[in-house]
């Protein structure tokens, strides 16, 4: 249980990446995409690619009659629909999802990408779910956005409000993008507990009671999948969940079904989540699935020393093959 | 089904703010289960460490505990009142086979009595609509025993947001349809009216608790019940009938495809929604020669719920999803049973993680069927024959 799974709660909460060290842009990485835009706004950048015939579709934010919302923007005149601010919470790589058949209908995207969005367009680079020349990144300063996207107004971030995981953010510019606008952003409000110390404060808690904790929790589950469809990373053709030659998986909501379901899940994102923090918002049910991310996280971190990035070139954990692995039955 | 017992209001009685515990108490002696919208139960103190005191919905539907009254003023429970007739998941019968011979198990025995106290009257008008189809080509027994057992009394809605649309459906926020009884907010309590013999039983069996109605409360409670008339009438109008024969006859419309294409197909609105009834029949083994008949909720904006063995999906990508639930709710079941699936209630829209709007949904189908040129472009494809 004490295992020293990461460094203190103080240290950074990612070991790669601290503020002020961001990598150089690759800007010659994929120049089949064209050149970073420094100088560009979103409308700017937004009209630019829909004019030149680009992409088919810009996904981006909007207005909503409910606060904002996903917006696919496919003409030009309508590019000033688009707004990036605080309560722009999704995760639109999503909807870059290869199995997203009423998106690719669009045509070739552009995607409108925070810095966490970004690592999951790099997952899917990563494990070949996408070309890189099939989307361009429009990259946005970001510094930190609120748990909620349905108000009615931009809302300044307060440690109250400010999304617990955009705490010590290591990619609030994202490199990998074709264009990055916004200006460059103040590190949000520390949240009164973050993910770590929340994460930090059930580790040190006896197991029978950490088992109890997660049991109250899973009950809850109603099943709806709602965490695996917004993951930008859940890409299976067929999920395990949705196999019943042979049923992996109860499906029955009671405590069974509900413990394989929500471990299966966390446990085939270990090294692959980039804590974008879908499946949490989307959860009907108030599932705390933030917290197994995070664990996942960080033993991934403490025992392959890798933590999820926005360079599909460095390779993860997941789908990475060594010849001097440290285990026998691999090699 | 209580509609066929229905009579007509009767002229209401007064339950003073301070009877209400004890009403619940006297309830619950005489063998009720009571079920009321309550907050979510105190956090345990490892979920306190954890920081998780916002998971978890904070207003749901549930058994009550002894000396809980339920929050008669509170908001819109996270999700409607079906669980108690449909549950999340329920077995129906568990088997074990001797050799050639199949011994079957039943589920568990009758549903005691229960009262539910404050229930939304979008999710009581539910279960009216709902009993169609669980009555129509085979009568769902153990849906059925629980409509039967229930006794349902609304609490006239004050109209939670702009998402609530319940006058556009038919309904209103102080409708008593699939309700026994109906409660209204007044200074100092509620005025109860019940609108069937199940509902007048309970009231007559506990007396006691009540007053006569002072007029004044009277015209205060009908004041309020207009006013929120009014305020919910404002947030959508639409021709439902227009809408169920448009929707019938573009099926194809490119209107539908655009509507839908933020949907990622997650199922909350469906899991969230008071009439939607779809469920799945699994049988879970236990070992060798033994197990459980479940049922379990199911919804149409899965893959999985149209997969044929073959492999081939009717409904393979999300817009076909998406459409299939307009269609079901504002036309397929208005088509057969003569009214839509949908009460208004907003859930949907609420729970949407991607901002799906059936507000923003039904206003642009009206629209469009309202335009005269539409129906000439359905007729030259063919659409509205």
């Amino acid at each position: 249980m004490t295992e020293p799974h990461d460094a203190a709660v103080d240290a950074p909460e990612v070991a790669t990446g601290a503020p002020g060290t961001a990598r150089p842009a690759a800007p010659d990485r994929y120049p089949e995409t064209g050149a970073r835009d420094e100088t560009g706004d979103l409308h700017g950048v937004a009209r630019e690619v829909l004019t030149k015939g680009d992409v088919g579709v810009v996904i981006g934010w909007e207005e909503g009659r409910r606060g904002v919302r996903p917006a696919f923007v496919t003409a030009a005149d309508d590019v000033e629909r688009l707004v990036f601010d605080t309560r722009c919470v999704h995760n639109l790589v999503t909807y870059l999802n290869p199995r997203r058949a009423q998106i690719a209908a669009l045509g070739r995207a552009a995607v409108v990408v925070k810095g966490c969005d970004a690592k999951a367009a790099a997952g899917l680079l990563r494990e070949a779910q996408l070309r890189r020349d099939q989307v361009v990144l429009i990259g946005v300063r970001c510094g930190g956005v609120l748990e909620v996207a349905d108000l009615d107004e931009p809302a300044a971030l307060t440690p109250e409000t400010v999304s617990p995981r955009c705490f010590r953010c290591d990619n609030r510019e994202p490199h990998l993008v074709d264009y990055l606008v916004g200006e460059p952003q103040e590190e949000p409000p520390r949240p009164p507990q973050t993910v770590d110390e929340r994460v930090a404060a059930l580790d040190e808690l006896p197991a029978a009671e950490r088992w109890e904790f997660w049991t109250e929790q899973f009950s809850r589950c109603v099943r709806c999948y709602a965490c695996r469809q917004v993951c930008p990373l859940c890409v299976c053709e067929r999920c395990v969940a949705d196999k019943s030659v042979p049923q992996w998986i109860d499906s029955a909501s009671h405590p069974r079904g509900n413990l394989s379901w929500n471990l299966t899940r966390a446990l085939h994102l270990a090294g692959r989540c980039v804590e974008c923090g879908e499946c949490e918002r989307a959860c009907p049910s108030g599932l705390p699935l933030t917290l197994l991310n995070r664990k996942l996280a960080q033993t991934v971190r403490h025992r392959f020393g890798y933590v999820a990035g926005d360079d599909p070139e460095v390779p993860a954990p997941v789908g990475d093959y060594r010849l001097d692995d440290t285990e026998e039955f691999i090699r | 089904m209580s509609a066929a017992r229905q009579t007509a209001a009767a002229a209401p009685v007064f339950l003073a703010e301070g009877e209400l515990e004890a009403l619940v108490a006297e309830l619950a002696a005489a063998g009720a289960e009571v079920i009321g919208a309550t907050g979510a139960a105190p956090a345990s103190p490892a979920a306190a460490a954890a920081g998780n005191e916002r998971g978890g919905p904070s207003l749901d539907y549930r058994v009550l505990p002894p000396g809980v009254a339920p929050r008669l003023l509170a908001g819109m429970p996270r999700l409607s009142l079906k669980g108690f007739f449909l549950p999340q998941a329920e077995a129906l019968f568990g088997w074990r086979q001797h050799g050639a011979d199949v011994e079957i198990e039943r589920g568990a025995a009758a549903t005691r009595p229960r009262v539910a106290l404050g229930v939304k009257p979008c999710d009581a008008a539910a279960l009216e609509i709902v009993d169609q189809v669980m009555n129509w080509d085979y009568a769902d027994e153990p849906w059925n025993e629980r409509r039967a057992a229930t006794t349902v009394f609304t609490l006239a809605c004050a109209v939670e947001d702009s998402s609530c649309f319940c006058a556009a459906v038919g309904l209103a926020p102080d409708a008593t349809r699939g309700a026994d009884g109906l409660l209204t907010r007044v200074t100092g309590g509620w005025l109860v009216e019940t609108t069937t013999e199940k509902g007048a039983a309970v009231v007559a069996a506990h007396a006691e608790r009540f007053a006569a109605a002072p007029p004044a409360l009277v015209d205060e409670g009908a004041e309020s019940r207009r006013a929120a008339r009014e305020r919910v009438a404002a947030n959508l109008e639409i021709d439902a009938g227009s809408v169920r024969d448009w929707i019938a006859a573009h099926f194809d419309d490119p209107l539908l495809a655009a509507l839908g294409v933020r949907c990622h197909g997650c199922g909350a609105c469906a899991s969230v929604c008071p009439t939607c009834h779809c469920f799945d029949i699994v049988d879970e083994t236990e070992g060798v020669g033994r197990g459980t008949r479940r049922r379990q909720w199911d919804t149409c904006q899965t893959g999985k719920f149209t997969l044929h063995a073959s492999g081939h999906n009717p409904r393979d990508d999300q817009h076909a999803r998406f459409r299939q639930r307009v269609n079901h709710k504002f036309s397929i079941y208005p088509l057969r049973f003569g009214e839509v699936l949908c009460t208004g209630c907003g859930r949907c829209s609420r729970e949407c993680h991607a901002g799906q709007d059936l507000v923003e949904i039904l206003a642009a189908i009206d629209v469009a069927a309202r335009r005269p040129e539409t129906a000439a472009v359905g007729a030259a494809d063919g659409g509205e024959a």
